[in-house]
């Protein structure tokens, strides 16, 4: 049947689409939770973010590249300014208050929406250029789909570099490692703190911006991403790459063959699998700890 | 030497509390009242882990779904007798927690949180899809509320004022057998894990077992609260199970104040009101919400608790001494 073959290979391209953005978010999320040691709950509220500034940047400039450049640059300095001012202050009290903070933020910035961009959706169209699709022999292919994989992969391999060959990224990488340690070699890790808070903030609001001509925009859809991207991170394990990319992928793969065959079990399908992994692995995938 | 010296009791909480709930319902509308208490059971059951055990769970609408939706079916389809409701209930917010217990205490601390999050969501989907069973969405409507029937005499709760009366004993029962658990050895265990897990587990305590059983019984606890949430407005929301029910209870235990058994009851009692009033009012109320969250977390995080302790140092000594948070007895 060529047919169930092009339709599985279709929803397995689109589930790697889907997939790469999930790591995207679980990778910002990861990078978080390594170096603040807080679960952001306001991570689903900066994707949704960055999916609305785009909007609003469409409005103003007609332009999709301009947002694409410029919505999560935005999140990624209001981000850290939300970090130096608010969340700092909280560092001595306890990482529960400070999860408890994201958790506030994540429903001012989703109620902020609404009364700003109203509660109904919207949908975004790609750019022009990338418009269509491309005969791929056995079938044709939306080109957004296949630009949103080319630009994660680029995104993630510029991090990949940046965390492992440069200086910036050794320090992250120590910073998740070993906090105490780091400061006494005599490195500001607030200052680390802030720029991995904004670093993983961007990434969001990248995917938000990514994912919108694919889903399009609501104001809850930070809300029902949420969940995913703390897949991705349990299943990835802490501060890990190459984990949040992998279980990215089988989550947004999952996804997107059982809502090809079987739509209501869907989502259910991955909790599941999150479930089965745990039972087997309970320190995730390529968790070490 | 025993010294006489007139001091508050162990009752007087107990005391304060019944006064409470005689008097909440001239303050409010009955159904508001009602709802405090259910909600106060939530809190309770909640603080037995974060406030005793330390650990934050962050789905505890996931049990409150559950026995909600168990109670509701129950009624709706066996017409049951209310209390075979409840106990059907309270079992199965206990079961889930068991299973979701089970996955989630295997990884510790940030995981553990995020674990139960996602774990309730997974709830929220499940309910979700299967519309034909819990009306989806729209939720699950018609549930009765049967007279209560023991040997002799029959209990009519339909009539607000005496379901506020079946709700208020039900929480006081919950509300002395959770105190009761705290004070016993075996709440001291629990505390001995908040305190230091490590120390715990090096003393021979299966500290596992123990978070799984802490676990379970705020499970069960919250079971039977999403059952007499059911009852009293006749139909069991969605929003029973959905996440941002987790936070509102995370939420109402924490402006009451964790540090103390009663706290989290004045928090219930306030995150209510509070959520009647503003709601009534503006449609966007969960921002007024958010802000009133971010005050707390920065102003005002032992809670109330913490207020009535800071009163009480400032305040003429009532006959006791130092508070006993600040410092070894000066006896």
């Amino acid at each position: 049947m060529p047919d169930l073959a092009a339709t599985v290979t279709i929803q397995l391209f689109n589930g790697l689409v889907v997939g790469m953005i999930y790591a995207l978010i679980g990778i910002g999320l990861t990078l978080i939770l390594g170096l603040l040691d807080i679960p952001n709950f306001a991570h689903g509220a900066l994707y949704a973010l960055g999916a609305y500034l785009l909007l609003q940047l469409l409005g103003l400039t007609g332009s999709f590249w301009l947002g694409l450049l410029i919505a999560p640059v935005v999140v990624f300095i209001l981000s850290m300014l939300l970090e130096r001012l608010l969340i700092r202050p909280l560092y001595p009290v306890g990482s529960n208050y400070v999860l408890l903070f994201t958790f506030a933020v994540s429903v001012i910035v989703q109620e902020l929406i609404i009364l700003v961009w109203g509660p109904v959706g919207f949908s975004v169209l790609p750019p022009s250029i990338l418009a269509g699709s491309v005969e791929l022999g056995l079938f044709s292919y939306p080109r957004y789909h296949i630009f949103v994989m080319l630009v994660s992969v680029a995104v993630i391999l510029a991090l990949w570099l940046l965390l492992e060959r440069t200086r910036y990224g050794a320090i992250m990488r120590a910073g998740i490692e070993n906090k105490t340690m780091v400061s006494a070699l005599g490195i500001d890790v607030y200052r680390l703190f802030t720029l991995g808070f904004g670093l993983g903030a961007y990434l969001a609001a990248l995917a938000g911006v990514l994912m919108a001509p694919i889903r399009g925009l609501m104001p809850y859809m930070g809300v029902d991403i949420l969940p995913f991207a703390f897949v991705v991170v349990a299943l990835g394990g802490l501060g890990n790459i190459i984990g949040a990319i992998a279980a990215g992928l089988i989550i947004g793969v999952t996804q997107s063959l059982t809502t090809q065959f079987w739509p209501q079990g869907s989502t259910i399908t991955i909790f599941a699998v999150m479930a089965a992994i745990l039972l087997i692995r309970p320190q995730g995938l390529f968790g070490a700890r | 030497m025993v010294r006489l010296r007139p001091r508050l009791g162990p009752l007087t909480p107990w005391v304060l509390l019944g006064v409470a709930l005689l008097v909440l319902p001239d303050l409010m509308r009955t159904t508001v009242a009602t709802e405090v208490w259910i909600f106060a059971i939530l809190a309770l059951a909640f603080n037995l882990l974060l406030g005793y055990t330390g650990l934050l769970s962050f789905g505890q609408a996931t049990f409150f779904g559950a026995g909600a939706y168990t109670a509701g079916l129950l009624l709706i389809h066996q017409r049951v007798h209310p209390l075979v409701a409840l106990a059907a209930a309270a079992l199965a917010g206990g079961l889930v927690a068991a299973v979701v217990g089970y996955l989630c205490i295997r990884r510790v601390g940030l995981y553990f949180i995020m674990l139960t999050f996602a774990f309730n969501l997974m709830a929220y989907f499940i309910v979700y899809q299967a519309s034909s069973i819990t009306g989806g969405v729209d939720g699950l409507p018609g549930v009765p509320r049967p007279p209560v029937n023991l040997y002799f005499v029959a209990w009519d709760i339909r009539p607000g004022v005496a379901y506020y009366l079946f709700v208020s004993l039900i929480f006081f029962l919950s509300a002395l057998v959770l105190k009761r658990v705290v004070d016993s050895p075996l709440g001291l265990v629990f505390q001995a894990i908040r305190e230091n897990e490590a120390r715990a587990a090096a003393l021979g305590y299966n500290t596992w077992a123990f978070k799984r059983l802490a676990f379970v019984s705020s499970g069960a606890f919250s079971g039977l609260a999403g059952a007499l949430y059911g009852m009293l407005f006749g139909i069991v929301p969605i929003d029973t199970i959905y996440w941002v029910t987790s936070g509102n209870i995370v939420f109402m235990t924490l402006i009451g104040g964790t540090g103390s058994f009663f706290g989290p009851i004045i928090g219930a009692i306030f995150f209510i009101w509070l959520a009647e009033t503003v709601s009534v009012r503006w449609e966007r109320w969960p921002l007024i919400f958010g802000l009133v969250f971010v005050f707390v977390i920065f102003f005002f995080r032992g809670g109330f608790v913490e207020v009535w302790r800071r009163l009480r140092a400032v305040l003429p000594k009532s006959g006791r001494g130092v508070w006993p948070d600040y410092g070894p007895s000066k006896d």
